[in-house]
């Protein structure tokens, strides 16, 4: 009894075998399939692929250190021909996951469908030592590049030839694509130039290290960060200490990004008479920024207005 | 028992526990980008205080080490990934180390088809595949202890698929040696198949809007050996075996309850505000288990037969022939330092007992308070409070554990 029940299953089970292979053999996939771990990378992909399929894993209102490996992930993944990411163990705790469970051999390899931003550019604060004390940080850089407008046009200069690589038929679309975004970039690169020589010298406190690039970009000092180490919510102890900080220093603005949790800038701003900044983190993060432009227009644009404004203050 | 052991480790718990540390710490240092030479390396460390017994349950009354592991896995080439878990577990001054993963899984078949091989943990259920110590309570379900020995992993084979479709389904079947499933058999006279259980599985999941996640999966365990058979008895040894029993209460990783045919269904939510999981999130599951079939049919006329093994179950012509447990949990971080979580679980068995056959159940209800200093360390404290009838060993109604949960090395890839 109990062998030929085995037996049947075995039958039944090279039938389903090769009935899905059947199925899946005559099913393609009609559109080139994107996935985007970050929105910005989602937003870049528009720019030079506008005519794929894109999906992005996490939206501007979400921490894309802590993403659950959700279902629908799994699914997008399973799809995807090209999967861009951050890099530099921003996704560590959830891209792996996504990548053992969408069992999608094309994307598991930077060879093949796998990018990541971080390989093609220098990254900031990269660590020669890490330990976990020193909270959630990362050995190869601040992985949060997107708010560097050199680095950005390198990406995208990258990415193009890996769409080349994967999608050879429209090489020249994408070839075509990337100029028009290259000269687009180039362009606004310089009227945001403008804007970031007027907010040099500028001082704030901020959360996590989320801004670095931009910060970096435009000349502004995070002289301090509402987390104690990486990765760990603002404490009372450690908001006290900033508040100190923040009287002695001419800090002109708290700033932390949309998904970020406002309590604690909002504690310290009440206290040292500092303005709370919410900057999109990322594309979507308000309603302004619909694209990469228009992201970076209206986060130098926020920056200056308050910074503007604190200087009339004094004067 | 289990034959997972390698144990000339009846070392002492100090001793393993250093040896762990030292093995440990050169590795962990260089642990970075997982290749073969330098693999993922992390450990789990989980030591509590239990104020009592619980029926069924791994941790023991008292200071214990629960599930102490230490993992390695890396990509062995571009075809294959490989992981091995050892778990270090103490009990009564003896330690066991014991291996829950020593798997190789396929990773660039075509067509969203993967095979894993080795010992792995079965993917039936919703918990079964996660590990023990992403749990927010301090033991699995009733359900959990009762049919699968805690968590079941085995030696085996598994192959899964899943659709090119943007609502997730995913189906896979196991074959399993199936040793720590198989039905009591007191005078080790018994021959089982030796390919003892199999399993089906599907998996549906998706989003709900951009702060909603939802999982609905089903599965079915055949267990060959899961069927008790009619056998003749010897009191002498038969009490032996009790003895055994009861010297591994506590820590047995085999199931309580077993039965030919097994059924599962389970569902998770998940919420968090505008789907950002650092500050807020809320992870509702429930699952129900059916085990059908618990005893040949042979057996109906067998009254006379006298089984006081507490791990041997028969029913009555009057009593029910199923057993079937369920449980329904809800957690809820409210800042990324503190969580809480409430659980209830019913579970509903057939136990032979003398000459008759009794209903055993049990009732439980569990609070746990986790305090999170970052996202590798917890503690947690529970409170839980059971009723049950039918069981032999009459257990304290209210037990109070407190636990860590801390993570080393590298960052540990949950699943949903």
């Amino acid at each position: 009894m109990l062998w030929l029940w085995g037996l049947t299953v075995r039958i039944n089970f090279k039938l389903l075998l090769s009935g899905v292979l059947l199925t899946l053999s005559q099913s393609a996939f009609a559109q080139f399939n994107i996935f985007a771990c970050e929105p910005e990378y989602a937003a870049l992909a528009k720019e030079l692929a506008p005519d794929a399929r894109i999906y992005s894993a996490t939206t501007a209102m979400q921490d894309p250190h802590q993403v659950q490996a959700r279902p629908s992930l799994i699914a997008k993944m399973r799809q995807a021909d090209l999967v861009i990411c951050a890099g530099a163990e921003l996704e560590i705790g959830w891209l792996p996951m996504l990548q053992m469970k969408a069992a999608n051999a094309q994307v598991r390899s930077t060879d093949k469908g796998l990018f990541f931003a971080a390989e093609h550019i220098d990254t900031l604060d990269k660590l020669a030592n890490v330990d976990r004390s020193m909270g959630d940080v990362h050995s190869q850089g601040n992985p949060h590049l997107h708010f560097s407008p050199q680095r950005m046009l390198a990406i995208a200069k990258a990415l193009t030839e890996k769409l080349i690589q994967l999608d050879g038929e429209n090489s020249n679309r994408y070839q075509q694509q990337f100029e028009t975004f290259s000269h687009r970039w180039q362009t606004a690169t310089l009227k945001w130039q403008k804007i970031a020589s007027s907010l040099k010298g500028m001082k704030v406190i901020a959360y996590h290290s989320s801004f670095r690039y931009l910060f970096d970009f435009a000349g502004i000092e995070q002289v301090a960060d509402l987390e104690p180490k990486p990765g760990l919510p603002p404490t009372s102890g450690h908001l006290a200490g900033l508040l100190k900080q923040a009287k002695k220093d001419d800090v002109t603005a708290i700033v932390i990004a949309s998904y970020q949790d406002q309590r604690g800038a909002n504690w310290l701003a009440e206290k040292s008479n500092l303005p709370v900044m919410i900057l999109p983190l990322s594309v979507g993060g308000n309603e302004q920024s619909s694209d990469l432009f228009s992201l970076f227009d209206n986060v130098l644009n926020l920056l200056s207005q308050t910074y503007q404004a604190q200087k009339s203050q004094i004067l | 028992m289990k034959n997972l052991k390698f144990s000339p480790a009846r070392l002492s718990a100090k001793v393993s526990a250093a040896l762990v540390v030292t093995a440990l710490v050169p590795v962990i240092v260089q642990a970075q980008t997982p290749t073969l030479s330098n693999p993922t390396v992390s450990a789990i460390l989980d030591g509590y205080y239990q104020s009592d017994d619980r029926l069924m349950a791994e941790r023991a009354k008292g200071f214990g080490l629960g599930e102490t592991e230490l993992a390695f896995s890396a990509s062995i080439d571009d075809m294959f990934y490989g992981k091995l878990t050892t778990v270090f577990e103490s009990h009564d001054g003896e330690s066991e180390v014991n291996v829950e993963e020593a798997f190789i899984q396929t990773m660039a078949l075509p067509n969203g088809f993967t095979v894993r091989a080795g010992r792995f943990l079965s993917d039936v259920g919703y918990l079964n595949n996660q590990h023990l110590h992403t749990d927010s309570f301090t033991s699995r379900p009733s359900a959990y202890r009762a049919f699968l020995g805690n968590h079941y992993y085995d030696d085996g084979l598994r192959v899964s698929y899943i659709a090119p479709t943007d609502l997730y389904w995913a189906i896979g079947a196991e074959a399993f040696s199936g040793d720590s499933l198989r039905a009591a058999d007191e005078h080790g006279e018994r021959e089982f198949d030796s390919t003892g259980v199999y399993t089906a599985f599907t998996k549906l999941g998706g989003d709900i809007g951009a702060e909603s996640s939802w999982q609905l999966g089903f599965s079915y365990l055949r267990n060959e050996n899961g069927q008790s058979t009619p056998e003749e008895h010897d009191e002498d040894e038969h009490h032996e075996e009790e003895e055994h029993a009861e010297d591994e209460h506590g820590h047995s990783h085999s199931a309580s309850y077993t039965g030919k045919n097994t059924y599962v269904a389970d569902f998770v939510f998940k919420w968090a505000p505008n789907g950002n999981y650092k500050y807020q999130h809320l992870t509702l599951s429930a699952e129900y288990f059916r085990v059908n079939d618990f005893m040949a049919a042979e057996l109906h006329d067998e009254h006379e037969e006298e089984d006081h093994h507490d791990e041997e179950e028969h029913h009555d012509e009057g009593g029910k022939d199923y057993h079937q447990a369920w449980y329904v949990s809800g957690v809820y971080q409210f800042s990324p330092n503190w969580s809480a979580g409430l659980r209830y679980g019913e579970l509903d068995a057939q136990l032979q007992h003398e000459e008759h056959f009794d209903a055993q159940e049990l009732k439980e209800t569990e609070l746990s308070i986790a305090w999170h200093n970052s996202h590798f360390s917890t503690v947690r404290l529970e409170f839980s409070h059971q009723n049950n009838t039918g069981f032999e060993n009459a257990e304290k109604d209210n037990v109070i554990t407190l636990q860590y949960v801390m993570a080393l090395g590298a960052h540990g890839a949950h699943q949903f």
